[in-house]
């Protein structure tokens, strides 16, 4: 294959995804259509026509994404990733990839086992992910990240690709952590979905020894309802499972989940924060839990379990230390500064004014947050988009106000209920400090 | 049309907790905004008005005409609040940043560097355009901000426009 970006009038030839693509995406339907019809559907109509109804809208899913990916197609020009898609309505999407903030391969169970995945690349601006090439042969999506990569890197010219070269196999880097499994169940169990779980089968299977009916119906919608919301845990034990953190040059890699396993690649320079979270009920091990926050990955993503914030799913104070230290090099989580608000704010805060506070730390800001699970944000000064001051009537009384610092990813932090001089002069110094840092980035 | 002090007189006397203010001049917006923020009042008072009092007079019920009354309250309320809220909207162009202020109940200000702009938008609907106002809008990459300048005359907000932008191209990055 010739040079996979050269002179702007060659481009590379368009390509498909993979033949087995449409396959995989009319199974994964078979699920949202059952899904759709309902416990209740299924009682009204009987189960034959259930099975009927079923296949006449999986078939149809099956023959629109055959005809989808027929259409759909991708190429890179230049420093963009081109992606076209539709029959009726063409779209052709040019992706630029100066703004790409993560690239994510999900094997979800089937891709696993027909030897598929699934890219996911994550761009600023975009409401939500952005296109999801779903799907690729795995050793394909593997070259197609490094490539991607390699031209979103900083420096343009040295990005050494070659497309037609027997696919490179990912560099292993350097292990920075693995999670034990056995310390994931534990901490999973240590949530109060967990604690409340014993309740609430006993609650209906009272609900049923009292009202005396066992339908299939009633039971199977009860558990249905019931797994939403308890199962949490359970979804967290299958997505963290065999969790792995490896850092690779100034990349960071991801890997997590039992059933779809995911491996997610973030440049270093593209963590907006890092949030550190102790759980109420893991504090008697000394547990933590380690969040960072990519831009674009916005509110476009309501599924909690596509956003791809995980840092470290649990760890002991040391592990977190050194994670922290290695994606905010000169960070250290055990030694963070932080003053509480004055004593004042206890007329808004009367429990937790002590366990707010914030901090300047040399390259981040550090606000506290929290009484039962306690959390800190560390939010690095290159990173700030812009800076705010509120008052509202109360903390005017007061003479207090809320500093927030704003990142393109996540809530970013917020130092509330300052002492109103103190508030001026924290938002200067952020400002300052916001502005030196990207003096210091760009130089660089 | 034309009570618009010279540029840079502050649109209302600094309280002693202003911040910084030797380094900021605060800019005022237009006046003229408070018509355009009453008209808006009174259209939303005028459809409530009707609906309320239809529904009044058809069924007679005395919680329809306690609704009225609520709503006028509120409206003579709010008419004090707009005065007040358009005089406490500001902007200040400093070296690196925008600043923009505004508030009465809730007091915000904002602070948005120019290399953090990612676009500018400027807009007038259809009231603001009457009186020849317009509003200059800042974007960055993070949600939360918010950099609104209501109420600026079309001259100078694409003054503001051009600058923001040629400031932004100037030191311009990524996140």
């Amino acid at each position: 294959m010739p040079a996979p970006w050269g002179p702007p009038g060659e481009t590379e030839p368009r390509q498909r995804l993979h033949p087995l693509s449409p396959a995989l995406h009319g199974a994964k339907s078979l699920v949202v259509v059952i899904a759709g019809l309902s416990w209740s559907t299924l009682s009204r109509v009987g189960f034959g026509w259930f099975a009927v109804l079923v296949a006449v809208f999986v078939l149809g899913a099956t023959v629109l994404s055959v005809v989808s990916w027929w259409n759909t197609g991708y190429h890179v020009v230049g420093r963009e990733l081109r992606v076209y898609e539709g029959l009726l309505w063409r779209r052709t999407r040019a992706i630029p990839l100066e703004r790409l903030q993560a690239v994510e391969v999900v094997r979800p169970l089937l891709a696993q086992l027909t030897g598929l995945a699934e890219l996911r690349l994550e761009v600023v601006g975009g409401g939500k992910t952005e296109a999801p090439l779903a799907y690729l042969g795995v050793a394909e999506a593997a070259a197609l990240r490094q490539r991607l990569l390699a031209v979103a890197g900083r420096a343009p010219a040295s990005a050494p690709a070659t497309v037609g070269a027997p696919p490179t196999p990912a560099p292993a880097g350097r292990r920075l952590h693995a999670v034990r499994n056995q310390d994931l169940l534990v901490s999973q169990l240590l949530t109060p979905q967990a604690f409340l779980l014993p309740f609430g089968v006993a609650f209906v299977v009272a609900q049923f020894l009292s009202e005396g009916s066992w339908s299939f119906i009633a039971v199977a919608s009860t558990l249905t309802a019931m797994a939403g919301v308890l199962l949490q845990p359970v979804r967290r034990v299958l997505d963290d499972w065999s969790f792995r953190l490896d850092a690779d040059g100034d990349t960071l890699r991801v890997h997590n989940g039992l059933l779809e396993t995911r491996v997610q690649t973030v440049p270093l320079h593209r963590v907006q924060t890092v949030g550190v979270t102790w759980p109420l009920l893991w504090r008697m091990k000394g547990w933590l839990r380690l969040r960072l926050e990519v831009a674009g990955y916005s509110a476009g993503e309501p599924d909690d379990r596509n956003r791809p914030d995980r840092l470290l799913p649990v760890g002991d104070a040391g592990t977190g230390g050194r994670v922290v230290a290695e994606v905010l090099p000169g960070v250290r989580l055990d030694a963070l500064p932080g003053t509480p608000p004055p004593r004042r704010a206890r007329w808004l805060r009367p429990l937790s004014r002590a366990v707010v506070g914030v901090g300047l730390d040399e390259r981040v800001f550090v606000a506290r947050s929290g009484l039962l699970t306690r959390s800190v944000t560390l939010v690095p000064y290159a990173r700030i988009q812009s800076v705010r001051v509120t008052q509202g009537p109360a903390q005017r009384r007061l003479r207090l106000a809320t500093v927030h610092a704003d990142t393109a990813g996540g809530a970013g932090a917020a130092a509330v209920d300052r002492d109103l001089a103190d508030a001026w002069e924290l938002a200067a110094e952020l400002t300052a400090r916001a502005q030196a840092a990207r003096a210091a980035d760009r130089s660089r | 049309m034309s009570a618009d002090g010279p540029a840079g007189r502050p649109a209302s006397p600094p309280g002693p907790l202003e911040p910084w203010p030797d380094t900021v001049r605060w800019q005022p917006i237009s006046r003229d905004l408070i018509w355009v923020e009453l008209i808006r009042l009174g259209i939303g008072l005028a459809v409530a008005l009707v609906v309320l009092g239809t529904a009044w007079a058809l069924s007679g019920h005395w919680l329809l005409g306690a609704a009225v009354a609520v709503a006028l309250l509120l409206s003579a309320w709010r008419v004090a609040t707009i005065v007040r809220a358009v005089r406490a909207w500001g902007y200040a162009e400093r070296a690196d940043d925008l600043l923009v202020r505004h508030g009465l109940l809730v007091r915000r200000l904002s602070i948005v560097p120019y290399s953090r702009m990612q676009f500018v938008d400027v807009s007038a609907g259809p009231l603001e355009r009457a009186f020849d106002l317009a509003t200059v809008q800042l974007h960055t990459a993070a949600a939360a901000s918010d950099a609104r300048v209501p109420g600026l005359r079309p001259a100078e907000a694409s003054r503001l426009r051009d600058r923001l932008t040629a400031l932004g191209e100037d030191r311009a990055e990524g996140l």
